[in-house]
């Protein structure tokens, strides 16, 4: 190999796409780190305080997409509190200082000022690319500079973040010379849009092919909209209600039969279900299909709505549609790949709610589903017997039986076999979020069987220590491991220390772990940041090791700890 | 009929798994290959048995047989209640059962896994369900199946609890919400429709006048309603 120039081994490194085939190869020899450092434009960095922005830049001066990810998952759930970190700032002012040429930059649970993103406007010329998921801390302000300033911008995607809403004219601040838009996703905004200016946008979007408004753009516009953009690939609508007797609507209905491009559908974020039949000419060429937002639509309308999907490989779903409507989605979706059934009543005795029923018919009707999230109210261990034997391919297995410790409800057993049956049957699981009773015995099929697993999350399980030794132990491949509420404490938490430099993150809340052990691992492992969360007073620095730590996140990382945390966070 | 499941659990398990393993192995990457030999200094290690039962966590009686779901679940319901609800609405984190209002712990934190925000943006027009609509009230948002939200009169100090989604207009909206108020009136002789201003808290926390906004922008933001004496 020595006997190639760089540019060959370049050529040969730029088919690989993954990130971890190019850490692997980086890692092969020096001369291999060597050209494939200077040829890297893709960076993906899963903890942003892993990493400094200096190192980054330092090795890899090609770069030209960067995502990064900053809070821990269970940020999502309001386990972490507001101000934690995540910052996105350190990192846009370093790369706007360094001679990086930034087109795409994606970012999942950060906080984004909007001085950040007027500073990445202004930074990179040939910015191209910005998505924003679950992030916060911005107005539309900052969306207005994007827009401004970025003269080839293609996509804008903007994903269940908190966006404080000025009702600006952001819209507005795209300039007539802006016709590059390729994706534009805006759902999560709460305010109202500027209607005129959005219809110019897609009149002059020639390569507009994803468009996701929010709740403020009536049917109306959507219709006009599509009359412009009918070769549209993702279409997210925004307000859908209108009198179905209307012209209104029966232009629409003409309209929606030009747009035969449609593929990924979305929104509804509110609906009058008897417009939904102009729908029903496109369903049947949808491969993706986003009701969870549609809290408008009951169940009878929904399994309508179904029937015409027959190609439909992603379907995310409220629960309204029941046992029965899931049997239906079995029979009709065939090609189904990707299931997330939600609660449209997480808190209440949901009567609609879907049980083990739902999902046994699912796993007989679709032998092709990989992904599941599925939130029920109760399971039983033949039902995930069966599952497992239906469904072998699962990646992605995210059960949430909403009472935390149900038993099953047929033999008042933990759900212990159930679970050990789905790890054990597919062999290629990735990613398992487990609930209901469990005992350290499903821990113990986990560490002997899951072993691809990367990503565990654990509330209320376990008896003891062992459950989480078995995992720690066993699963070799084990990335990210979060638990809630179960006893585990310092024996499992010391055992293997080592281990904590093979994973990016380790989550425990109200375990059983101390101060002492916490201490104890971070002192132990200096390239671990052993982080505390604190957000009662009554936790002083001096605090008594025996004491319990409600909630620890621990990370590896090559940079020390980081020097953005707030009061109520300690790095031990 | 037993379950039979295959999976065979080996009392030797060949794999090499074993819990006393505690070296971690040598790795790709250069970790150094410490054992930590769990030093008992501490006694905490040896109450490892004490753990911390769901049920004595959230002090609630288990009753298995019965599906439980709204038990765990403890509110603060407090009707009138002054407070400032910021605290649950701020950051748009509709926490649940957040700590830092001096909820004495009851309640589930973060239970259900599912974004409160995602929660939150849910607007839902179905009204039928008693149970969505104690939860709605609950959280000083919409539940999922209820569009109540509290009004508060000035100068009555007993608040009451509306379904906005059930109006169309500010019109029948204020006629319902004088018939509401009509019984307080009664007793203390006030009459007068004209002497109310309709006030309501939006989304964002702010407090606006019905007279300035649009009946959609109303029912699609509003949070809470105040009746206002006029000084017109």
């Amino acid at each position: 190999m020595n006997y190639f120039p760089d540019e060959v081994l370049e050529h040969v490194f730029d088919f690989l796409t993954s990130h971890r085939d190019r850490n692997a190869v980086s890692l092969v020899c020096s001369l291999w780190y060597r050209v494939e450092r200077f040829s890297r434009q893709r960076v993906f960095i899963g903890n942003c305080y892993a990493i400094s922005p200096e190192k980054l830049i330092t090795r890899f001066p090609g770069l030209k997409s960067l995502t990064l990810k900053g809070k821990p998952h269970f940020a999502d759930f309001n386990l972490v509190p507001y101000d934690w970190g995540g910052y996105v700032q350190p990192w846009i002012e370093a790369l706007a200082k360094s001679r990086i040429g930034l087109e795409e930059l994606r970012l999942k649970r950060m906080v984004v000022s909007d001085d950040s993103l007027e500073l990445l406007s202004r930074s990179f010329a040939n910015f191209k690319t910005l998505v924003l998921v679950s992030c916060e801390g911005f107005t539309t302000d900052g969306l207005a500079a994007i827009a401004a300033n970025c003269r080839f911008l293609r996509e804008l995607d903007l994903q269940e973040n908190e966006i404080d809403d000025h009702s600006g004219h952001w819209l507005s601040c795209f300039p007539d010379s802006c016709t590059s838009l390729t994706s534009l996703n805006f759902a999560c905004l709460k305010g109202e849009i500027n209607l005129a200016s959005l219809e110019r946008l897609v009149a002059r979007s020639p390569n507009l092919r994803s468009l996701r408004l929010n709740r403020a753009v009536p049917l109306e516009t959507l219709q006009k909209i599509l009359m412009r953009a009918p070769l549209l690939v993702d279409l997210g609508t925004g307000s859908y209600v209108h009198d179905p007797d209307s012209e209104t609507y029966n232009k629409l209905k003409t309209t929606i039969l030009k747009c035969k491009s449609i593929r990924n559908l979305s929104g509804f974020l509110e609906v009058a279900p008897r417009c939904l039949p102009a729908i029903f000419p496109i369903c049947l060429n949808l491969t993706s299909l986003n009701l969870s937002y549609a809290a408008g639509i009951h169940g009878s309308e929904l399994i309508k709505l179904i029937r015409h999907c027959a190609k439909l490989q992603r379907l995310w779903i409220l629960d309204c549609i029941g046992d029965k409507g899931l049997e239906v989605v079995a029979s009709t979706c065939n090609e189904l790949q990707e299931l997330r059934v939600f609660p449209s009543d997480p808190f209440g005795v949901g009567h609609d709610a879907v049980t083990e029923n739902g999902l046994v018919a699912i796993s007989i009707g679709c032998p092709k589903l990989h992904s599941l999230l599925y939130f029920c109210q109760q399971m039983t261990n033949a039902a995930l017997i069966t599952v497992a034997r239906n469904c072998p391919n699962f990646i992605r297995f995210r059960l949430c039986i909403l009472d935390p410790t149900r038993p099953d409800p047929v033999t008042m057993k933990p759900l212990d076999d159930g679970f050990g049956a789905i790890v054990q049957s597919c062999k290629l699981l990735r990613r398992l979020s487990l609930s209901g009773l469990l005992t350290d015995q499903v821990f113990l099929y986990i560490g002997m069987y899951a072993e691809q697993l990367e990503m565990l999350s654990v509330a209320f399980a376990g008896d003891s220590d062992k459950g989480m030794l078995y995992v720690l132990n066993g699963c070799k491949k084990l990335r990210k491991l979060e638990i809630r509420d179960c006893p585990f404490g310092n024996m499992a938490l010391l055992s293997d220390v080592g281990k904590y430099e093979t994973m990016r993150s380790l989550w425990m809340s109200s375990c059983e772990v101390t101060l002492w052990g916490c201490k104890t691992l971070a002192k132990v492992m200096p390239r671990l940041n052993v982080e505390i969360i604190n957000e009662h007073d009554q936790m002083e620095i001096c605090a008594e090791d025996g004491q319990r730590v409600e909630k620890m996140y621990l990370y590896r990382t090559l940079v020390g700890p980081r020097k953005d945390a707030p009061e109520f966070v300690w790095n031990l | 009929m037993e379950l039979q499941l295959g999976l065979a659990l080996p009392s030797n398990p060949s794999k090499g798994f074993d819990l006393n393993y505690f070296a971690s192995e040598p790795k790709e990457i250069a970790i150094s290959n410490r054992s930590f030999t769990v030093a008992s200094s501490c006694t905490d290690i040896n109450d490892n048995n004490k753990k911390r039962s769901f049920d004595q966590t959230f002090e609630t009686a288990t009753d298995s047989t019965v599906p439980r779901t709204l038990p765990l679940l403890l509110w603060n319901l407090h009707p009138n209640e002054e407070d400032d609800p910021k605290d649950l609405e701020n950051h748009s984190l509709v926490t649940f059962n957040n700590k830092k209002d001096g909820d004495n712990g009851d309640g589930l934190v973060g239970w259900p896994p599912i974004r409160s925000r995602w929660w939150n943006k849910r607007l839902c027009h179905e009204n039928n369900r008693a149970v969505g609509l104690e939860n709605g009230f609950a959280f000083g948002i919409r539940g999922s199946n209820s569009t109540y939200v509290k009004v508060k009169m000035e100068g009555v100090p007993i608040a009451r609890k509306i379904d906005v989604s059930l109006h169309h207009s500010f019109q029948t909206l204020t006629e319902t919400l004088m018939d509401m108020f009509g019984q307080w009136w009664l007793e203390t002789g006030q009459k007068d429709l004209n002497q109310y201003r309709l006030a309501y808290q939006d989304g964002e926390g702010d407090w606006l006048f019905t007279e300035d906004v649009s009946w959609r922008t109303f029912s699609r933001s509003v949070r809470r309603i105040k009746l206002l004496k006029s000084s017109r």
